[in-house]
């Protein structure tokens, strides 16, 4: 069962655009990112000398994700909260040199009630535009927050 | 090197068998910005904590594995969407399977997309991530 309208949470931020700040692309940030996720395409990390022109892998704009800055959902609601699904959308390559610019914005908040007991869903969109206005890549994290026995929240 | 009219429905993608360690997490999120401070991914009790039985792989390192499993089909895929669900946690040093299956393919499409779902799976076979995929990839003409 899906349910919205029992849940308190700061709905004032719903579809609200908060900047997340800009981000210069650098050849380092692309082939240390590539190779800690094991990556070995010469396109991430250059040739065996290192050179060559990169590109960075799809999920690439995931590395500004953790440091982002989004607003208190002042959710009422839960003590643990997971990482439950993303969505993806890379709609222009990222390179070296390119200088990106992030906002973010809650877009949905939902509830759910399973065997074991409710669970709070929020979705934040995240879009990183290049510098000639175009979305690179649009994010969709949906995050679960539940009530967890002996843990503080 | 593998083309838009090589590709049917049914196609596997992978398998890819990994087993995360807790250097490749440590390398990763000290990328990721994350490396300063122990968190769930790199604390047994911080996970503990937080109602887990373990550190755990960041979801943003199996999307950016699963990815690679696309990419590492053929040289000419471009990835353009993925749709993942986090099942269940991906633990340190647990060995996986990272597979796809090719599940549609518009001939008529002039982006030459093709879709498929994804899994990272445990050595039970149990789907922890699973997922779907658009792709792109280049035609021979």
């Amino acid at each position: 069962m899906t349910n919205d309208g029992d849940i308190e949470y700061n709905r004032d931020l719903l579809n609200i655009d908060h900047d997340i700040g800009e981000f210069k692309i650098t050849r380092d940030m692309v082939v240390a990112f590539s190779k800690a996720v094991g990556e070995t395409d010469p396109k991430h990390i250059g040739d065996n000398s290192g050179e060559g022109n990169i590109v960075a892998p799809a999920t690439f704009c995931n590395i500004f994700m953790p440091g982002l800055n989004r607003p208190n959902l002042e959710l009422a609601f839960g003590n643990a909260t997971l990482f439950a699904g993303q969505s993806l959308e890379c709609r222009k390559e990222i390179r070296p040199g390119d200088n990106l610019k992030g906002t973010t914005r809650l877009n949905k908040v939902y509830s759910k009630t399973g065997r074991s007991g409710k669970m709070v869903f929020a979705i934040w969109e995240t879009t990183f535009s290049n510098s000639n206005f175009e979305t690179v890549t649009k994010i969709f994290d949906s995050f679960v927050t539940r009530e967890i026995a002996g843990i503080q929240g | 090197m593998i083309f838009f009219e090589d590709v049917e429905l049914g196609d596997e993608l992978g398998p890819i068998y990994r087993s995360i360690s807790h250097q490749d997490v440590d390398q990763f999120v000290s990328v990721w910005g994350q490396g300063k401070n122990d968190t769930r991914f790199t604390s047994k009790e911080i996970a503990s904590g937080e109602g887990l039985s373990t550190a755990i792989v960041p979801g943003a390192m199996s999307v950016a594995l699963l990815s690679q499993l696309l990419t590492s089909w053929s040289p000419n895929v471009t990835v353009r969407k993925l749709d993942v669900i986090f099942r269940q946690i991906v633990a340190h040093n647990e060995p996986l399977a990272l597979r796809g299956l090719v599940t549609d393919k518009d001939p008529n499409n002039e982006r030459s997309t093709i879709e498929c779902d994804i899994f990272i799976e445990n050595a039970d076979m149990v789907k922890l991530i699973m997922g779907t995929a658009t792709i792109s990839i280049s035609r021979r003409i």
